[in-house]
């Protein structure tokens, strides 16, 4: 099955970058139509380890995010639920992004799941779309911004893994099904 | 007597006529209690028993009474009028109003009446005054009916019976017979039952034959006028049926194009009034066709155009309106309202293109296609604007609406095709179908392939099938690049080579042969590469089919397999038993349902045994199957792939739900319904969502558990 969607995905997904483009017009249309059309992408692209959709079928503007954690690095093997929220100004502003679950990581508040990465505040540009944010936030949990923590005791024990990863399964819960 | 008569002259002679007349005249009012009791005896007899017989003898009482008060012939016409008069509107004003009802079955009656008679009733009596024994046994009745002036006073009442009586005859025989033409037949009775009938009514006092018909003439043709009627509204109320009979129907048909267009007097030449003709045409013309043009629309609408109707029948039906609607009304307008509705519904179809392009290259399968093979290839017809320069230009018909589009005897096919906009999806689809149709051949006979590109470019253009050209270029290359690559080293292989850009996305799941296989298909590729320098060959393993022979300890077994099968068996002439699991990881790309359904096909042949839950070892020495299992596994292994599009929307269906499932958790098919609404072009059923979930189920992708769906991990 995988093998047959890796083929769709040139027809479908081939161009990533965002249908909108970062034009001015922000009415409610055409944010929908963004949303829509990067949910396509998104689905069709079937990049390894991220993954969103929107929480139910009445509101376009939130969605549920799932990260793996990338291979190689400490947080290996785990999932993180994230949720995603999309001002109605969406893409001219960031969307707001939480980690639902608890996540011991140098730029995660740990309590109310906050993320401390560039591209969500300042340095956001109506070209990033779900997909890259997705992708930046995985690549952030195998390299961590030390210099700007939310979570400083995360960030003082960033260099000995085996203290760190005792601290981050202490807080891990893995991801039940069911539990909606 | 002769007394009376002076009495009368010197009454006249002293201008006293008239005073004589009126006296006559109240004494008989004073007199008419008389009747008034048996009249009303009579009708109550009638009411009591609803038997026309009464009506009968009321009317011939009443005639006798008539008679007996007549004044004599000598009196001259003019009292003689006054008194007639006199008693009619008498015998009119006491009539009770059930009297109508008796008179009109009394006349209904009188129709088998004339069946029964036994001379034969054209006959029309050569003189007036009574005949012994009465030309007909009517006659009488008749007569005594003009006496009292009934005839005149119920001429309505008489032509509606004649009317109900046409139309009880039509639906008769008509109903439901579509299979030769009606008219003639009606008319032919008309001419048999119905003229004679008229005769009395109508035309009692015909003295010749000659003028007989002028006194029907006028009647006449109004019942013709009505046969016709009632034919076209029992054939428009049936009319979606006929449609399903075309061509079986075809006279209904012609029947119904006369009976609705015109007049139809060609046998009847006699009653023909051309004006008069004129006139009804134009009128039956209007009122009829808008009636034929709802009901159809009401019928398709009911009948044809839902969601349980298959879309080849859909097409067929709507194929057989533009015939039969054609042979009704050749300029067309009648079917443009018709089809409207048919051709947005078709254009919301998903499947319609696909059976439309099939049916363009006389799918085999199709039975009959909905393309007639005699009908001349026609380059699509584009609209076009009137030619006014025509000598033999027309007006658009009457009725025809502001947005009719006159497209002229265009061929079926090129209405099929303009129910899209573009031709761009069809020749779209004509890549897939063509694909699927080229790959299938075997004995390289592209022929038909050849010849159904030649009669789609007379169609599409040369330009549009461009590519489909080059697709069949690519099968006839294959075979000479074959042919020279064998010269040089002789291979047990015959690849297809086909042109990656020119061919619609193939499914790539292709898998690295293993064995002997891959040298034959590496020292293959090195002699392509000799021949043809500047390309590369790319396998696409999983297509195609390999002639084995697998020598055995005891025996040898011959088969035909695809590739899939033919590197499994090879994977055992390395170890007689393997697992599932282990030779997935050898075809690494290779889902496990394939290689099950591989091995599936080598139980069958007996060359492979299922030890255990998915374990297989090779048999070097037969063992007797039980003949149970194998028809079993057959059967599944016979499933067909579906067609390349359906997989493709079925795989962008997974795709959201996998990321609905990984995201959400576990979800009810309901939710997910409606959560697939985020999915563009999803257009499943809940039913059909739930057996598709059913099959990922299979696959393994999903799991259920009290309703609620979630992924395999």
């Amino acid at each position: 099955m995988d093998q047959i969607m890796s083929s769709l995905a040139p027809r479908t997904g081939a161009s990533n970058k965002p249908a909108a483009g970062g034009s001015g017009a922000a009415s409610g249309g055409s944010v929908t139509k963004r949303l829509q059309s990067e949910l396509m992408t998104l689905m069709m692209s079937a990049s390894p380890g991220i993954s969103a959709f929107p929480r139910s079928d009445a509101n376009l503007y939130d969605w549920v995010g799932t990260i793996d954690g990338p291979a190689g690095t400490i947080y290996s093997g785990l999932k993180f639920k994230i949720s995603i929220t999309f001002p109605p100004t969406y893409p001219m502003s960031p969307p707001t992004i939480k980690f639902d679950s608890a996540c011991y990581h140098p730029n995660v508040d740990l309590v109310g799941g906050g993320i401390c990465l560039d591209i969500l505040q300042d340095k956001w540009s109506a070209v990033y779309s779900v997909q890259t944010i997705l992708l930046s936030l995985q690549s952030l949990l195998g390299e961590p911004n030390n210099a700007s923590p939310l979570n400083p005791d995360a960030a003082a024990i960033w260099d000995s893994p085996d203290q760190f990863k005792a601290q981050l399964m202490k807080h891990y819960r893995p991801i039940v099904d069911d539990a909606e | 007597m002769q007394q009376i008569r002076t009495a009368f002259d010197l009454v006249g002679k002293a201008r006293m006529l008239s005073m004589l007349l009126e006296n006559f005249l109240e004494d008989m009012r004073r007199q008419q209690y008389l009747i008034e009791r048996e009249v009303a005896q009579y009708m109550a007899e009638y009411e009591n028993s609803s038997q026309a017989d009464s009506i009968v003898r009321l009317i011939f009482r009443l005639v006798s009474w008539y008679v007996s008060w007549k004044p004599i012939a000598e009196l001259g016409l003019t009292i003689h009028a006054a008194y007639t008069l006199a008693f009619r509107t008498h015998i009119f004003s006491i009539f009770p109003p059930s009297f109508s009802r008796g008179f009109k079955e009394l006349i209904a009656s009188t129709f088998s009446l004339v069946s029964a008679s036994s001379p034969p009733p054209w006959v029309i009596p050569a003189d007036l005054p009574p005949i012994d024994p009465p030309p007909r046994p009517d006659y009488q009745l008749w007569i005594a009916c003009e006496t009292l002036g009934l005839l005149e006073r119920y001429e309505s009442l008489i032509s509606s019976v004649c009317y109900e009586y046409i139309e009880a005859h039509v639906l008769e025989t008509c109903a439901k017979k579509w299979d030769e033409p009606m008219l003639p037949k009606l008319r032919e009775w008309m001419t048999e039952k119905i003229v004679p009938w008229m005769i009395m009514p109508y035309a009692r006092g015909a003295r010749s034959a000659e003028e007989a018909r002028a006194m029907l003439q006028g009647v006449g043709s109004r019942f013709d006028y009505h046969v016709c009627k009632t034919l076209c509204d029992l054939r428009i109320q049936e009319i979606f049926d006929i449609i399903i009979d075309y061509p079986d129907s075809q006279s209904a048909l012609q029947d119904l194009k006369v009976a609705s267009s015109r007049p139809g007097f060609e046998d009847f030449e006699m009653m023909v009034n051309r004006v008069r003709g004129r006139i009804q045409e134009c009128l039956q013309r209007v009122d009829q066709r808008s009636q034929l043009v709802v009901n159809l629309r009401k019928a398709n609408k009911k009948r044809l155009l839902h969601p349980g109707a298959d879309t080849k029948d859909i097409l067929t039906q709507y194929v057989s309106i533009i015939r039969c609607l054609r042979i009704i009304d050749p300029p067309g307008v009648l079917l443009y309202k018709v089809a409207d509705p048919i051709r947005k519904y078709l254009r919301e179809r998903s499947d319609t293109i696909r059976c439309i392009v099939a049916s363009l290259v006389g799918d085999g399968e199709s039975g009959d296609s909905l393309v007639d093979e005699n009908e001349p290839i026609q380059p699509l017809q584009q609209m076009q604007a009137d030619d006014f320069s025509d000598p033999n230009w027309e007006p658009e018909p009457i009725d025809a609406g502001p947005d009719f589009r006159t497209n002229k005897p265009s061929d079926v096919i090129s209405t099929l095709v303009s129910i899209y906009d573009s031709k761009d999806l069809f020749v779209k689809e004509l890549q897939v179908l063509l694909t699927q149709r080229l790959l299938a051949v075997k004995d390289g006979n592209y022929e038909r392939e050849r010849r159904n590109i030649e009669i789609l470019k007379v169609r599409f253009g040369e330009a549009a099938l461009q590519v489909c050209e080059v697709m069949l270029r690519d099968m006839t290359d294959s075979r000479r690049i074959d042919q020279h690559v064998q010269a040089q080293k002789s291979v047990p292989l015959h690849p297809t080579i086909i042109s990656r850009h020119f061919w619609p996305p193939l499914q790539t799941n292709s898998f690295t042969m293993p064995g002997q296989f891959r040298d034959i298909q590496e020292s293959y590729a090195k002699e392509f590469h000799l021949f043809k320098p500047d390309k590369r060959l790319h396998w696409l393993s999983h297509l195609g089919t390999i002639k084995l022979d697998i020598e055995l300890q005891d025996r040898t077994v011959s088969a035909e397999v695809p590739p899939l099968e033919a590197s499994i068996v090879e994977f055992f002439s390395q170890k007689d038993t393997w697992t599932v699991d282990e030779l997935a990881a050898e075809l690494k790309s290779v889902e496990k349902t394939a290689i099950v359904k591989a091995l599936t096909t080598w139980l069958d042949l007996g060359v492979l045994k299922e030890e255990d839950e998915d374990r297989y070892k090779l048999l070097e020495i037969a063992e007797a199957l039980p003949s149970g299992q194998k028809a079993a596994t057959r059967a599944a292994a016979d499933e067909e792939a579906p067609a390349l599009a359906v997989q493709q929307q079925q795989a962008e269906q997974m795709k959201f739900i996998e990321g609905m499932l990984t995201n959400l958790g576990a979800l009810p098919l309901a939710r997910i319904q409606t959560m697939l609404k985020f999915a563009p072009g999803y257009d499943q059923t809940i039913e059909q969502l739930a057996e598709f979930m059913e099959a990922a189920r299979r696959e393994g992708l999903v799991i259920v558990k009290d309703g609620m769906w979630k992924l395999c991990r």
